[in-house]
């Protein structure tokens, strides 16, 4: 599942969700992306995240089939906010569900790199008295 | 064919998107050519490798393809989610 929005989210609430659906899941992997503080010496405000929304989803419904053909997994979530974010909001999580550990860490890694790599959002981070597109 | 620019791109065009409407802009070679005309600013980060990304109705192309007129065009830079 792909959720590309605004609004915070619970972790808890959004894995519970999937597991409802499966009793063989053994391995839950995540991935929890943050806003931090400090970019390159520079003391963050707040970003902006934009998205390119059709893109994105296309792209990370991509990545996740690739994945499952690569590791067995049972199912793979991914949400990612866009818009005002303040320091310590959360971005991004990617979780990777499967029977055993090592198809849903590998998994996770996978799906993380290529969604840094490809998926199309672009950040917007906001200094003291400026931005900087990053 | 629909345009759509992003991020810091916007800052050079003035705008988010645009409807062109041109028969001769048969493939992505002459519609770079004709927005780097239209926005000359934008010529040198066309020229420079790799920073500009084009993406056709929603997919990443980095070859000349063809172009239809009721395409969506998607010029942007570098991704930086996660």
């Amino acid at each position: 599942m792909i959720k590309i929005q605004k609004k915070d989210f619970n972790i808890d609430i959004e894995i519970k969700k999937i597991k409802l659906n499966y009793s063989n899941i053994g391995a839950t992997s995540i991935f929890l992306g943050n806003v931090r503080n400090v970019n390159e010496n520079q003391k963050v405000k707040f970003i902006e995240l934009e998205v390119y929304k059709d893109m994105a989803i296309k792209t990370l419904d991509t990545i996740c089939l690739k994945a499952k053909k690569k590791w067995n997994l049972i199912d793979t979530l991914i949400i990612h906010r866009y818009g005002k974010l303040n320091i310590n909001d959360k971005i991004v999580l990617v979780a990777v569900f499967s029977s055993h550990r090592k198809d849903s860490f590998e998994a996770c890694n996978y799906i993380m790199n290529y969604l840094k790599k490809d998926a199309p959002f672009w950040k917007k981070e906001y200094y003291n008295k400026k931005y900087k597109w990053l | 064919m629909k345009i759509i620019y992003f991020a810091w791109l916007k800052n050079i065009t003035g705008k988010d998107q645009e409807i062109i409407k041109n028969v001769n802009l048969k493939d992505v070679k002459s519609l770079k050519k004709f927005i780097i005309k239209k926005y000359p600013k934008l010529k040198i980060h066309f020229e420079e490798k790799n920073l500009i990304r084009v993406a056709i109705n929603l997919k990443y192309t980095n070859i000349n393809i063809k172009l239809n007129q009721n395409d969506e065009i998607a010029f942007f830079p570098q991704v930086s989610g996660g």
